[in-house]
């Protein structure tokens, strides 16, 4: 890859793994988003810090280890937390050609930065991880199916098991990452990925493709269907702890 | 019997079984004879209607069957039933 600006929203289990999946593969900018710090107990699948960066802004802890790597990298770390207005803002200040990453661990965020890429045409790498996989899905929003044409809302937060409460396996997270990584860059060349959900269980070892069609009235990019409606945004993984980015 | 994929999140249900067999010739017919088999996990797929939850795929083979006959699709033993929830975590 020659270039590329990339947006990653969560530095945490994703977006480490998804960060230096885009810094080795050539990209040439990029912008962190993570209103957390660094927790020792996370370091097993946040591959980016270590010890000495306990207690450390995440997005700052990002960067200076993105730029070790690579000198000539232009790393904008953006230490806020996400909501309906600071994402738009944030989405709204993106420069054309940006691919956005999302990779928190709110359901309700995945969502509307989903709704949100659409509305700033952005395309975008969606995903989410826990126990021992998850998945993966490029957007680009008018080529294909998009992430509300399979999933049509996010689960409620009773029926979405907290990060802590189930665990995320460290190696789940690290293919699940450089998986963003790859579509990313994809999406950045032009190349045919968009529509292609990617899940992954390590458990089993056995990738699953998707290729899911375009859904008439899917409220994430059908014009003549009712947007979707915006629910207040809930606990990062229904945890207790209040909002979260990358937990 | 068709075969059934059981997704990360569910597994609990099925003993940690990524994959399980379930008689039935049609999608609903099957998830009925999972919740025989796994008490518990049908309402993690469907809600209250008996409809399947709008967070959760079903696929036969690559076939989203939203685009068939929804439960009513109907299913060979030769198929493989994948359930798809949207994973949260990051």
């Amino acid at each position: 890859m020659t270039g590329g600006r990339f947006l990653v929203l969560g530095a945490g289990g994703l977006g480490c793994p998804a960060l230096l999946g885009l810094t080795a593969a050539g990209a040439r900018e990029l912008a962190v988003v993570d209103c957390d710090v660094v927790d020792a107990t996370n370091l097993h699948r946040q591959v980016l810090y270590d010890l000495g960066d306990v207690g450390a802004p995440k997005v700052e802890a990002a960067a200076r280890r993105l730029r070790e790597r690579v000198p000539q990298l232009r790393v904008e770390p953006i230490s806020v937390r996400l909501d309906e207005r600071t994402l738009s803002s944030l989405l709204a200040a993106q420069p054309a050609g940006t691919v956005v990453l999302e990779c928190s661990d709110q359901p309700d965020l995945k969502f509307l930065v989903h709704d949100g890429c659409r509305a700033h045409g952005l395309p975008l790498v969606i995903a989410g991880v826990q126990r021992w996989g998850g998945q993966a899905m490029a957007v680009r929003h008018g080529a294909g199916a998009c992430f509300r044409c399979v999933f049509e809302e996010a689960p409620p937060a009773e029926l979405a098991p907290s990060c802590a409460a189930v665990g995320v396996l460290g190696a789940a997270a690290g293919a699940l990452g450089f998986m963003m990584a790859h579509l990313a860059v994809a999406l950045a060349e032009g190349d045919d990925v968009a529509g292609t959900l990617v899940a992954l269980d390590l458990r089993d070892l056995r990738p699953q493709q998707i290729r899911p069609r375009q859904r008439s009235g899917c409220a994430g990019c059908d014009p003549s269907a009712v947007p979707a409606p915006q629910r207040p945004l809930g606990p990062a993984c229904s945890t207790s702890a209040g909002p979260a980015c990358s937990r | 019997m068709p075969n059934v994929r059981i997704p990360t999140p569910l597994r609990k249900y099925t003993q940690g079984r990524e994959e399980v067999t379930v008689a039935g010739d049609t999608v609903g017919s099957v998830l009925d004879g999972l919740e025989q088999s796994y008490p518990g996990i049908k309402e993690r797929i469907c809600d209250e209607a008996g409809k399947v939850r709008r967070f959760v795929n079903v696929f036969v083979g690559e076939d989203d069957i939203r685009f068939l006959d929804n439960l009513a699709t109907a299913v060979k033993t030769s198929d493989e039933i994948s359930i798809v929830p949207a994973i949260a975590g990051g």
